[in-house]
């Protein structure tokens, strides 16, 4: 028996296209994936045609997993990562979502702590157009025991349309009193005075938009073994969408 | 070169410029100067066309085109710098890449073939060196965590690889230590003083003029030219202030 | 500070002093009055006939009451609670000697003993003993469920401000309660919202007319006082077209084994250019050391900021009670209005909160700022929730929120569960969050100066806190820097 489809009262799915995860349910196991004492991994992750991706993913003492999205295609498409680090172990998120249309894109982790001294870092860019949505829902967990634990969250949406909808929701969750945890959420439109600077030095309207947006997206993927594979999709993407 | 006739524009609902005429011919370098609040900046930004200075009345030629019709972009190509009082800082996109594209794109809109990445470098090389500027901060993102007088110099560098026709510059000297300004005032000389290019000089102070010597002098009050004369203008203004010149 | 505040600091301070665990510990000898145990529809139409309610009312809490019988609790704060009997509680208390009063002066010396033990209202003893030059502060005292006493409604009066029991109101002024009550918080809103219009007992209604500038500042003190007596509070303001007024709300509650429930409703409307200030100090009993007893508060606060350049600020220093569950919001309808949001919420030993805010910005140009610090100590848990959404016809919305957290000890947690949703593109939104405990540098330098180990806790703690408590007005800013200092007592060893 498998448990039945989620619905929008469910906390992780509330934002989700509900029709599209029933039409997909039931989901197959996630992936698992365990990184042994010391390792080191990396995946990268494009999500172009519109799927749900389930991953869990076990850190190792001392050991570091890197995992780079971009997430950019279908009617709906989700990416969902569930990380646990142990002693000394070290998280990296750089994840990308471009979403026009009637798009409905979203990435979710959950990473949790549960022992001392591990890291994770998490960077989350979306650029909405149409009347896409773009979701992120982000909990950084962080467990009695794990103390030392250094967790950062920085997530930013811009908006190039009305009625296009970014949705945040960076939440901490903290049992352990010395510890380092911040998040910082922006959401906002390209800044106009920017756009007009690089227009009064002869770029296009449309030009100096996308060389912004650009600019919002650029270092996500710094380091990822495909950096110019997904740097191309993501430029590809929002010229599609300027 | 510039013909500016009986020019009003609003910011907002607010009018600022109220029947302002002007003419610039090439060769030629003009100050204006003016209390806060005359509309100095306005008509740097009427002219490079920012949104939300609208026009209400009037016209401006460039070149025997209307200036107005343009869009921002257009009228860089076209030939006219403005020199940003307040460089606006772009995280993320780095100086070369930002005067490559800016370049290329002006140089596209006039016909002309782009320049490579070589030949882009050893222009870019030129400028910053005559300007005093490290090579590792045209590397760096536009106008990021860089100082005042840095980011005007980076005005400086911007223009001389832009090489432009006309130049508005707004408050350049606004900012500059003394050593700064004389950089900043040789690049305006250097870059402009042709018999083919002209500079709009906007300025509170006239110590820039110290180094860059106008040929005309204009003063705007309350959206208009009140008074123009020679260079002379600007020394009885230093002395005696706007008010008593304005009127 | 002047000397006068220190002295009445010192002297709210040693009140504190004489009750060992908790300051307020403690309960008084006056009968009450009560209505039947347990909850049914005769218990509705007990309080409403108690207090000759007209029949709209009447019919509005039995409305009520069906509703709440199809409705369940909420369950998605982070809160262990354990199920609550509804059954076994009282819904209806009032003292049995119901005094009739013209001002606080004919109050009960009984209720003024009380009072004076809990050292709390300060400016009010001043008042009460005609000090000269004394801050004026207008009182509804909620004395268990019913007002006591209201004073200076004649100076009020005159300045045209309606500042009633609800009670009162809704019998002398029932066309201006009908227009509001309900409007801003639904009746089916929310589990305990519902439950409060079915069985509310009293509370306060505010209007401050057109263009008037409320000469002084309101304050209710609450107090639960009976035992297992549910406390049902219900406050209405509305602010006129270009009007302003300060509330203050205090609370304190005695010591009791048995978890009582609150579930309050606050309603604010503030017009064109109108601004209300709503501060409270929450102080009622936690519990003991162990976990047992304490207050079960589930509060229902929210503030329509329905004209053009509105102003709703709501400040809360939040200290006491087993369980809070509680969010003060605004909807910001007005093109301009502004909302805020300012919170210092501390849990010790096995307290619970989950407090928040929601802004939802509707109108052109609204703005809001949330700044709240959460202090986690002993085994408590303290989550800040807040929500920010912005409609899409907003143009130019700005919010900036600002999430603290302060944990004191390796057994308390503390949370953070913003959410963000933003539909229109010219929307500025920011929000930061961080997580930090006293580290020992800072410890140990204010203990050499001088300090013992509670004092700098307290000292560091006020710094952290600083921002949302100097938005506070004078005389509440001074008891909630004591009382951080007091709820945090045997934090650390």
């Amino acid at each position: 028996m498998s448990l039945p489809a989620p619905t929008r009262n469910d906390e992780a799915w509330r934002y989700s296209d509900i029709s599209a995860v029933a039409a997909a349910w039931p989901l197959p196991a996630p992936e698992s994936i365990i990184v042994p004492a010391g390792g080191d991994f990396a995946r990268t992750i494009l999500q172009d045609i519109g799927s749900i991706h389930q991953i869990d993913i076990a850190i190792g003492k001392g050991a570091a997993a890197a995992v780079h999205i971009l997430n950019i295609g279908g009617d709906y498409g989700r990416v969902e990562l569930n990380v646990t680090l142990h002693a000394g172990a070290d998280f990296k998120l750089g994840a990308v979502q471009i979403g026009g249309a009637t798009q409905n894109l979203e990435i979710i982790t959950t990473v949790t702590h549960v022992e001392p001294k591990a890291t994770s870092s998490q960077i989350v860019r979306s650029v909405l157009a149409g009347t896409a949505t773009g979701t992120y829902l982000g909990k950084v967990a962080v467990a009695r025991d794990a103390q030392l634990t250094d967790s950062v969250q920085s997530v930013k949406a811009m908006l190039l349309d009305r009625s296009a909808t970014a949705n945040a929701k960076p939440e901490l969750e903290i049992y352990a009193d010395d510890v380092k945890c911040a998040h910082g959420c922006a959401i906002g439109e390209l800044d106009a005075m920017g756009l007009f600077y690089l227009q009064a030095r002869g770029i296009a309207s449309a030009d100096a938009k996308k060389l912004m947006l650009q600019a919002f997206v650029a270092g996500v993927f710094d380091g990822a073994a495909d950096e110019d594979m997904l740097t191309d999709a993501a430029l590809k993407k929002l010229g599609e969408l300027v | 070169m510039l013909q500016i006739t009986n020019l009003h524009a609003n910011v907002g609902e607010k009018p600022i410029l109220k029947g302002l005429t002007l003419s610039l011919k090439a060769g030629e370098i003009h100050a204006i100067m003016g209390p806060n609040g005359a509309g100095k900046s306005t008509l740097g930004y009427v002219l490079s066309g920012r949104p939300g200075y609208d026009v209400t009345e009037g016209s401006v030629t460039f070149n025997g085109h209307d200036l107005l019709a343009l869009e921002p972009h257009e009228r860089a190509a076209a030939g006219l710098f403005l020199g940003f009082q307040y460089p606006v800082e772009i995280p993320g996109v780095s100086n070369v890449q930002f005067l490559r594209e800016a370049l290329n794109a002006q140089r596209k809109n006039r016909g002309e073939a782009p320049l490579s990445g070589a030949e882009f470098l050893k222009v870019a090389r030129e400028q910053a060196g005559a300007l005093g500027m490290d090579m590792d901060m045209l590397k760096r993102p536009v106008n990021v965590g860089f100082s005042g007088g840095e980011k005007k110099r980076n005005e400086m560098v911007q223009m001389g690889i832009i090489n432009p026709a006309l130049a508005i510059l707004d408050e350049t000297d606004s900012g500059l230590d003394i050593d700064a300004l004389r950089t900043v005032g040789d690049g305006i000389n250097r870059i402009m003083r042709r018999p083919d290019k002209a500079v709009l000089l906007i300025t509170h102070y006239q110590r820039l003029l110290d180094y860059v010597k106008p040929d005309f002098v204009h003063v705007l009050a309350d959206g208009r030219i009140t008074r123009t004369g020679g260079a002379e203008l600007a020394l009885e203004l230093e002395r005696d202030g706007y008010k008593e010149l304005a009127a | 500070m002047s000397d006068e505040l220190d002295m009445r600091d010192k002297a709210a301070w040693d009140a504190a002093e004489k009750v060992a665990d908790y300051a307020h510990g403690w309960s008084s000898d006056i009968e009450t009055d009560f209505a039947p145990k347990g909850l049914t529809e005769d218990t509705v139409r007990f309080i409403s006939a108690k207090k000759n309610e007209p029949e709209w009312m009447l019919e509005w809490r039995l409305k009520a009451f069906a509703l709440w019988k199809t409705m369940t609790p909420p369950d998605w704060a982070k809160l262990n609670v354990p199920p609550i009997d509804y059954q076994d509680a009282y819904y209806y208390a009032e003292p049995k000697a119901k005094p009739k009063l013209g001002s606080l002066d004919e109050v009960d010396p009984e209720i003024l003993r009380i009072y004076e033990k809990l050292g709390i209202p300060i400016a009010e003893q001043e008042v009460l003993a005609g000090v000269e030059g004394a801050r004026r502060v207008a009182v509804d005292a909620v004395f268990d469920s019913v007002s006591v006493a209201t004073t200076f409604r004649a100076e009020l009066e005159r300045a045209g401000v309606i500042f009633r029991s609800i009670s009162e109101a809704i019998k002398e002024y029932p066309e201006l309660v009908k227009k509001w009550l309900g409007k801003i918080v639904p009746m089916h809103d929310n589990y305990f919202a519902t439950l409060n219009c079915a069985v509310f007992s009293d509370g306060t209604f505010v209007y401050i007319p057109e263009g008037v500038r409320c000469p002084m500042e309101l304050s209710t003190y609450f107090r639960i006082n009976a035992e297992n007596t549910g406390q049902f509070e219900r406050t209405l303001i509305v602010a006129d077209k270009g009007s302003y007024v300060s509330y203050l709300e205090g609370c304190t509650a005695p010591m009791r084994d048995e978890n009582q429930l609150h579930a309050a409703v606050v309603e604010l409307v503030a017009l064109d250019d109108a601004e209300i200030k709503y501060s409270t100090v929450q102080n009622w009993y936690p519990g003991d050391a162990e976990g047992k007893g304490g207050i079960y508060n589930f509060v229902t606060k929210r503030a329509l900021c329905q004209g053009r350049n509105s102003k709703v600020s709501w400040t809360q220093v939040e200290t006491g009670s087993a369980v809070t569950w509680k969010y003060p919001s605004c909807v910001l309808n007005g093109e301009n209005s502004v909302g805020e949001f300012y919170s210092v919420a501390v849990t010790n030993n096995y307290q619970q909160a989950d407090t928040g805010t929601k802004m939802i910005h509707n109108g052109k140009g609204s703005r809001s700022t949330i700044v709240s610090k959460g202090i986690s100590a002993g085994h408590s848990n303290n989550t800040y929730r807040g929500l920010v959404r912005v409609a899409p016809n907003a143009e130019g919305v700005r919010n900036f929120t600002q999430c603290d957290s302060l944990l004191l000890g390796s057994l308390s947690g503390a949370h953070t569960v913003p959410y963000i949703e933003v539909r229109n593109p010219s929307a500025q939104i920011e929000h930061e969050a961080t997580t930090s405990k006293i580290s020992d540098d800072q410890m140990f330098y204010a203990m050499a100066r001088g300090l013992n180990a509670e004092e700098a806790v307290a000292l560091i703690v006020n710094g952290f806190a600083k921002e949302v408590l100097q938005q506070l007005p004078m005389e509440f800013a001074v008891e909630a820097q004591k009382l951080l200092g007091i709820s945090l007592e045997g934090s650390v060893g």
